[in-house]
Parts: structure tokens; sequence; C-alpha cells
């Protein structure tokens, strides 16, 4: 799967927990969830469980506090679908 | 250098039967936690309230800790909270004040890598709400919590500022007070313009916002 395959999986992810649907269309590595798209930071264990499920990996607690903006989610996700 | 944290939690905003399963829940709180719940709340209180109160206290933590740490990584399960007191009465009449009634708290001893903090908490039909504080007195702590109308963020940031400023105002009568952001994003107070020493905190969740503050004296 390529960066930009699982970026576009991962709008699907996150777009539950945005209402700024039309930031979530053009967002970026720097993207910050919470600042710039505004999810509750209640909800960043949901995203976190909905990737774990979409991609089928296992995100380990160090790896989850990495998640606060697109890139560190790619990075991540990248990271444990190459180990499975 | 002193701070404060705060969060709230909106129960009807929370998914109950994601929240009891362990694959999720275990992102948020430790196994010695777990333990804390089965041997001291399981028959006082709902797991999903438990996973969220505890949530609340560590959002708080990392809320206090990120105005003295700026770019500190929130790592939930490395909140630990080591104690928790139930209170005697859980009827909550007054959501807005200085310092709680010890009678209808949570009363928690929160550890974090070398830092130690204290925290309130009240559990409500609606909501959760947690403060934090670095010693277990909250006098010089006040703390708001208000339902809104709308779940959109700007209204809530809108809310919940001008809430907090009507309190402050009560305390600066004579300043023309503004809530800002410093260059890491924290809530900071402006008098006149120019940046107090007095740390506030704001948080929102669904139909509710609520604020905290500690002053010096």
């Amino acid at each position: 799967m390529t960066r930009e395959e699982t970026l576009n999986e991962l709008k699907k992810v996150i777009a539950p927990y945005t209402i700024n649907k039309e930031m979530l269309a053009g967002i970026n590595d720097q993207t910050d969830l919470i600042r710039d798209l505004k999810i509750n930071s209640a909800n960043l264990v949901d995203i976190i469980i909905d990737a774990e499920a979409k991609y089928d990996i296992e995100i380990d607690y160090d790896s989850a506090d990495k998640m606060t903006n697109v890139g560190s989610c790619l990075d991540v996700i990248t990271e444990k679908i190459n180990q499975k | 250098m002193i701070s404060t944290g705060n969060d709230i939690v909106a129960l009807k905003a929370i998914n109950i039967t994601r929240t009891k399963q362990q694959n999720f829940y275990s992102k948020i709180i430790s196994d010695s936690e777990k333990s804390l719940y089965d041997q001291q709340f399981s028959e006082s209180l709902p797991f999903e309230h438990f996973v969220w109160l505890l949530w609340s206290i560590k959002e708080s933590v990392y809320k206090y800790l990120q105005r003295i740490t700026p770019g500190i990584v929130f790592s939930p399960t490395r909140v630990i909270i080591n104690q928790l007191e139930a209170p005697a009465n859980n009827t909550i009449s007054v959501f807005e004040g200085r310092d709680f009634n010890d009678k209808i708290v949570y009363k928690g001893v929160v550890e974090f890598g070398a830092h130690i903090l204290y925290s309130r908490s009240i559990i409500a039909e609606d909501f959760i709400f947690s403060v934090v504080n670095h010693m277990d007195n909250f006098e010089r702590v006040l703390w708001g919590i208000r339902p809104i109308d709308s779940d959109e963020p700007d209204r809530q940031s809108e809310t919940v500022r001008t809430f907090a400023i009507t309190m402050l105002n009560s305390l600066f009568p004579d300043a023309e007070l503004q809530i800002g952001k410093n260059i890491h994003g924290i809530p900071v107070l402006l008098k006149n313009g120019i940046e107090i020493p007095v740390p506030i905190s704001l948080a929102h969740h669904d139909h509710y916002v609520a604020y905290s503050f500690a002053v010096s004296a």
C-alpha cells in the first residue's frame, strides 16, 4: 500500500470524528488532529482502534502516543503494516 | 510555576459498548488501575464511568504538565492513578466555584514520571469533570461546568471563554481580560493585553464546557 493509499484510508478512519470536512479533504503530514481537525481528545482512542481494524494491525502504547498529526499516524500505520 | 488542568467528558457522547472492550480501555487504563476498579469500585460505579473518570484525570494531568513542559507526550497508560477515594454523597448541585466540597468529589493521587499531582472529580448524570493540582488542597483553584446548546467546536471555544471570563471579572473587576493562546497553543490570561500568571485550562466535549484556573492568593 502506498503512502497515498494509506492516507486515503486514514481519511475514512478520521471522518466520523471531525466536522471539518473541507480540511479533512486536504490534510497533509503537518495537519494536527486536535488543533486543525478539531477532533476531541476523547476520540483519539477511537481513531487508534478504528485504524487497527481498518489496516488489521496492532498499535502499541508507544506508537499510539505518537499519533498526534497525520504524518505521525501514517508513519505508525506504515511501520505496523510492514511488520505484519 | 503553578499550573492547572481540567477535563470534561459528556456521558451521552461516549460509546458504552466500545468502552467496555479490552482493546479500548487498555489504551486508557493500566492493569493496576483495572485492579483498583475490581477491588474498590466494581459495586458502586459502572465500568465505563470508571474508564472515563480516569481518562478525565489523565487528560487533566497532561494539560497541567503541558504548560510547564510544552511538547510533553500524552501517554494515558503511563499516568497512573495510585489512589482514588469515592465521595460519601454523589449529589451535585453546584456547578461553579472555588475549592470543592470533599463530600461530593472523587479524590485522587496521580503519578506521572517524577510528578505527583492530586485530583478532584465530579461524576454527575450527564458528565464527568476533573481538575488536578500540585497539592492536595484546592482552595486556590476556581472551576466551572456548563451545558451548552451546540457541539460545534468554534461555539464551544467561544462559550467556554465567555464563561471563564465572567468568573475572572469578579476577581479582576477593573481589568480588561481576554483569554489567548501562547506559542505552544496553551491558554493564557491577558490583562489589558499583557499575559498574567494566572494559569487557565479550558475543556469541552459534546454539549458541555468547563474551565479551571489557579490563583496565587
